[in-house]
């Protein structure tokens, strides 16, 4: 009985011995709401660690060995960032923030290692939600409408259509200083002058022309 | 830094063509979530809250999957692959009464979980195998801990757990030759039951220990020598209850020995004639009577006989006896208190009995569709309010490995979880339409006149579907019209379609029984046939599985010479035999003779086994691979009746390596375009050789890994590259086709470039394969029409080589079982397809993306953007959610990709198998060819009419205006 005692204090010491690795997850995404195949791996050479999702939102390796260790955390719903996790011989961890496609020197800002007897504790970050669909471009008609070219065409058309009813219902004395006005407008003179009303193509018969008569003919007979 | 970051997520984003829509999603694809056959030991109905009646039905299944199963709905709560990689049955589970908690043991690792969630609690490793797991559902204090045994090294090893914590509360050590098989409980003491002796003849021993301290308190030898053959034969040891007895059946299964545990004496029983197996079912609860059941299945049928156990005297006593009835039958046991029910499925009723007498409690007769033939069930037995009443639910597994619920004689919900362990799959057409093609055939080859008048009574007989098209049409276009989509048909059953999306997939699973699934009705199982049934322990290892589309049929040859034609459209066998081990083979090679293609099986000595090339000559090189991974090209010739193996060339790896992964070109994999233009309008031309095989070697000693291209025909070096710092223990995979190749690994080096560098991650190796490596030069062939390789060399540079380009990519997770989508025309671009095993998902990346030409530290030129669509390179790729083909699919355990091509040039058709069974269609440079469902007729429709009605409304005005300015001109 004593000897079995020995063996399991034996053993207890042993397990102290081993190191811990606790990874917990940020507030944000709401870490209640993962899904429960969300797990963490620990890959370097020849070796790979896997914790699974615990219950109070932390991932739990144990017995890691002294590497250096790409820390990643698999999730079906949220992605989150990797990091580097050194151990050394002495037990001793540290964590960076590591970028993919980048050498493994480059490291970013150092992560904050919490220690508790032969357990450590790292947190990672959340880069937000995994987007799996892509939207299917619907037929709208404020699509179209929103476009600037039509907004364009709309605005010039109401400017044609309305103009002449505007002018016609103008009062005559401000008619007459507005037509003055636009006598003097210099732009006029470039527009066609249309205060002599000679538009060259407004007096251009389309139908007669198709029909292959000139104008001054049907004037004559 | 952070632009290459930026510049990976754009990456990322120009491969968005792949993406699915949401509302393709169970349109375009489909996927059976299995948790794998449950085994009997395993599975249970356990209520994941203490305070609440509602149960979940829980299983560690044969493919190692430990899952939870809503028993209303069938649907899966959550699940976990606890086995890595795959399993051979085996694992313990068991879940405390009235905790929340389930708790598992397999090879080294205990792992407690929670019920509900399916999250862990505590997951715990120590040397050796877990041989056994119990819950002590009594300890000294409120909680319920975990008893484990473990043998290390000879050595048996009892731990006691902490139920919460998952600390060691003792440990007993006994240093002996014993196999340590069970551990039981009873109320007061501890019992670690091993075998004791030498093979063959050995006496099973019990040791009593203490429960709060693990000492020992006694020990003794239970029968005599020889009882017992081996850890097979005890057939039952209780746990947790008032009186655990340990039961083992004489070797031919005549008596039935029985001993309480904590006793010194042994009882035996007869058991009836041609008894074929003996199982026994007892309560798990301290506070049930110590009543069990034994439940023998004879060549004829199957009976249960109850005994009762006077927990005072020690003395088993019989019952009473349910009669014996044709069919397998399951018995299950439930307890609810003190009371014990035994629930017995039979071919045509599910009831109930009591423990106590054998009155029928409860009674549900089988509807005709429920008569499933049982082989184990678990059954939950509860007692309805009005205190007559039962109210039953089986959770049965069948012999046609389904798993039903049976409540009240009818079937709830049925689970086909014996597709799951799929170990080989192909592609085949639906036979039907073939019809058509054969009797034009026939036509073709009969004189004009008999062609003529059978053509004309075709027709008049097609003529009584005229009617029945003609009043479909109106539906018709209203549905094309409002669905959106091109509904592809509405006909029922197995159908072709016209753009090629419905085709049947046979799937072999690793017990031997055959699946097709009907990817035009949602993956929906056409036919299961027992093709080859396994022993238990035993799989079937698919050594070649070849469909002939002409004639409807697919071969399928195993490992232990198992060889089968089945049936593509019934799953009728047309031709079977099964296996001995003296017809081993070891491998098979498609070969085409006559036109069509068969399966060669080759023997241990790498011949052919059989007659196959009897009276046939065949002088295509097939490479081999040997026992001691050295690949050879052989050739067979028949002299005089003897098959004799002349050898061609081989490839001798060097010492340390072994073969990592072989990839060949795809049985369809066509050419749309022999050269690739460039930026400045100048063409590389793609190195094309049909005969070549990618080799990768790994030496895990020295982390190196070796991919050699092969010329299959010479034995030809084509290319080759050493990857250093490749990690030969996670998967290494690799694929080939059209002109480029890639392998994915995890790797760890030094950048070789001086610039000291480390590099660590997952990473793929795309290599492009040219002709040569200036533009416009097509080599040393030259525009060659024909080339041979056996042909001397004249050119002044020797064998024609390729010219490889390569370049490597880091990514966020490993990558297996790499694959190529295949389309008909091979005209829109591939994709590289792979599982991703850490986030059980289904990648697709474009060929586009892992295009290894391209500028590497300078941006492309304008030239090379507009005419390649190059992009810089970057050393990341990042994995968008969008380019997971399965979504947000959880596909587990994935051990084969298989392509295939659909009528229409856009759309490739995909299935991954393994654990899971996901199908789905890709279309990898978009539906050009068919509508989508984005295309909106009606808007369509409504423009034409706001145009036509524009038209109809303006020509008068026009036409008015018109008439007048003709009267102006008058005036």
């Amino acid at each position: 009985m004593d000897l079995r005692i020995l063996l399991s204090l034996a053993f207890a010491t042993l397990s102290a011995a081993q190191l811990t690795i606790t990874v917990g997850l940020p507030a944000k995404p709401n870490p209640f709401l993962l899904p429960p195949s969300t797990h963490a791996t620990l890959s370097s050479l020849h070796k790979r660690l896997e914790a699974p999702l615990t219950t109070v939102n932390t991932f739990n390796f144990h017995n890691v060995t002294a590497d250096s260790y790409l820390l990643d955390v698999h999730c079906a719903t949220e992605a989150f960032h990797p990091l580097r996790v050194d151990v050394g011989e002495d037990g001793e961890v540290k964590a960076w923030e590591t970028y993919r496609g980048n050498e493994w020197a480059n490291k970013g800002e150092e992560v904050p290692v919490k220690s508790e007897g032969g357990a450590r504790g790292i947190s990672v970050k959340g880069a937000g939600s995994k987007i799996f669909f892509v939207e299917r471009p619907a037929f709208s008609v404020f699509s179209i409408l929103k476009n600037p070219m039509i907004l364009m065409g709309l605005v010039t058309m109401g400017i044609v259509f309305g103009m002449p009813y505007l002018m016609d219902n103008m009062d005559p004395e401000l008619r007459a200083e507005f037509e003055e006005r636009q006598k003097e407008n210099p732009m006029n003179a470039i527009m066609g002058n249309a205060q002599a009303g000679q538009n060259p193509l407004g007096n251009f018969d389309m139908a007669a022309y198709l029909a292959g008569s000139g104008k001054k003919e049907g004037v004559k007979r | 830094m952070r632009r290459s970051l930026q510049s990976a997520l754009l990456l990322g984003l120009s491969s968005l063509v792949a993406a699915v829509y949401k509302d393709e999603v169970g349109q375009i694809d489909f996927h059976h979530a299995l948790v794998g056959l449950p085994q009997s030991e395993t599975t249970f109905f356990h209520r994941p809250k203490k305070d609440e009646k509602a149960s979940l039905l829980y299983t560690l299944s044969d493919v190692g999957v430990l899952g939870a199963v809503n028993p209303n709905s069938g649907a899966l709560v959550w699940r976990h692959q606890i086995f890595p990689g795959i399993s051979h049955g085996g694992g313990h589970l068991r879940a405390p009464e009235g905790e929340n908690w389930i708790i598992a043991a397999h090879g080294q690792q205990v792992q407690s979980w929670a019920a509900l969630s399916g999250r862990n609690l505590w997951q715990t490793e120590f040397n050796g195998q877990v041989k056994d797991l119990e819950v002590m559902e009594l300890t000294e204090s409120a909680r319920k801990d975990v008893l484990v045994l473990y043998e290390e090294d000879g050595v048996t090893v009892l731990r006691r757990l902490h139920g919460v914590l998952g600390t060691v509360v003792w440990e007993f050590r006994e240093v002996s030759k014993d196999i340590p098989l069970q551990v039981s409980t009873s109320l007061s003491k501890v019992y670690v039951i091993s075998l004791h002796g030498s093979p063959s003849s050995y006496s099973l021993k019990v040791t009593s220990l203490e429960p709060a301290t693990g000492g020992r308190v006694d020990h003794l030898t239970v029968g005599t020598k020889g009882d017992v053959q081996g850890p097979q034969d005890v057939m039952f040891v209780g746990a947790n209850s008032a009186a655990p007895i340990l039961a083992w059946a004489s070797n031919d299964l005549t008596k039935l020995n029985v001993h309480i545990l904590g006793t010194k004496s042994k009882q035996d029983f007869a058991l009836p004639a041609d008894t074929v197996s003996v199982e026994i079912h007892a309560p798990h609860l301290t506070q049930s009577q110590p009543h069990f059941l034994v439940h023998t299945r004879t060549t004829t049928g199957n009976k249960g006989e109850v005994f009762h156990t006077n927990i005072k005297s020690g003395q088993i006593t019989k019952a009473y006896e349910l009669p014996l009835l044709p069919g397998l039958g399951a018995f299950s046991t439930s307890s609810e208190g003190a009371n014990v029910y035994f629930t017995r499925v039979t071919n045509d009723e599910v009831l109930v009995v009591s423990s106590d007498s054998h009155s029928v409690l409860a009674r549900d007769p089988l509807k005709s569709d429920a008569r499933v033939e049982a082989v184990h069930a678990v059954s939950e037995v509860i007692k309805k309010a009005g205190g007559k009443e039962f109210a039953i639910r089986s959770a049965t597994v069948t012999k046609s490995q389904d798993w039903v619920l049976i409540r009240n004689g009818q079937i709830d919900w049925t689970r086909s979880e014996g597709l799951s362990g799929a170990v080989a799959a192909a592609w085949a057409e639906i036979p039907e339409a073939e019809n058509l093609a054969k009797v034009l055939a026939e036509e073709a080859h009969t004189n004009p006149l008999d062609a003529y008048i059978h053509r004309l009574t075709r027709h008049i007989n097609d003529l009584q579907y005229l009617p029945e098209y003609l009043a479909t049409i109106p539906t018709r276009i209203i549905e094309s019209v409002t669905g959106g989509a091109v509904v592809v048909s509405k006909t029922t059953g197995l159908h072709r379609d016209s753009f090629g999306f419905n085709k049947i997939i046979i799937v072999a699973t690793r017990r031997g029984r055959f699946y097709a699934l009907d990817t035009g009705n949602h993956g929906e199982i056409v036919w299961s046939a027992d093709v080859f049934p396994q022993a238990p322990g035993s799989t079937l290892d698919v050594k070649g599985i070849l469909v002939n589309d002409s004639e409807g049929t697919v071969t399928v040859r195993g490992a232990n010479g198992e060889y089968a034609v089945i049936k593509v459209a019934d799953g009728q066998v047309v031709e079977s035999q099964s296996g001995s081990d003296l017809a081993a083979v070891s491998a098979t090679a498609v070969v085409e003779s006559e036109g069509s293609k068969w399966l060669l099986p080759l023997g241990q000595d790498r011949k052919p086994t059989g007659d196959a090339l009897k009276d046939l000559t065949l002088d295509q090189t097939i490479v081999i691979r040997e026992d001691d991974d050295s690949i050879k090209g052989v050739k067979f010739v028949n002299q005089d009746g003897e098959i004799i193996k002349n050898e061609i060339w081989q490839l001798q790896l060097l010492p340390g390596q072994k073969i990592a992964s072989i990839a060949k070109t795809p049985a369809h994999d066509p050419i749309a375009s022999i050269g690739r233009v460039l930026g400045d309008r100048s063409v590389n031309y793609k190195y094309l050789n049909p005969n070549v095989v990618v080799i990768a070697a790994i030496d895990t000693a020295a982390s190196a890994l070796s991919v050699y291209l092969l010329d299959t025909v010479t034995g030809q070096l084509l290319a080759s590259q050493v990857h250093e710092g490749v990690d030969g223990d996670k998967d290494i995979s690799c694929t080939l086709s059209e002109n480029w190749y890639s392998c994915a690994f995890f790797g760890q080096y030094t950048l070789n470039d001086g610039t000291d560098r480390d590099i660590k991650g997952y990473q793929v190796v795309v290599s492009d394969l040219y002709e040569s490596p200036a533009a416009n030069d097509r080599g040393p062939l030259g525009d060659a029409e024909t080339f041979s390789p056996l042909d001397p060399v004249d050119t002044p540079t020797g064998v024609p080589l390729p010219w490889v380009v390569s370049q490597t990519w880091i990514l966020s997770e490993p990558l297996n079982n790499l694959s190529v989508t295949q389309t008909r025309q091979g005209i829109s671009s591939r994709q590289l397809l792979a599982y991703l095993p850490e986030s059980h998902a289904i990648l697709g990346i474009t060929r586009h993306g892992i295009d290894p030409r391209r500028p590497v530290g300078r941006d492309p030129s304008a030239a090379e953007i507009e005419a390649e669509g190059l992009a810089r390179y970057t050393p990341a790729i990042f994995i968008d959610g969008r380019n997971l083909l399965s979504h947000e699919r959880d596909v587990v355990g994935v051990s084969g990709i298989v392509t295939t091509p659909a009528v229409v040039e856009s759309t490739s058709l995909l299935v991954a198998y393994g654990i899971d069974i996901f199908g789905t269609q890709i279309s990898p440079s978009g539906q050009f060819d068919i509508l989508d469902k984005g295309f909106n007729k009606v808007t369509l429709l409504a423009t034409v009419l706001a145009l036509t009605w524009g038209v109809v409304l303006l020509a008068p005005m026009v036409r008015r205006k018109q008439i007048n300015r003709m009267w102006e001109a008058f005036l």
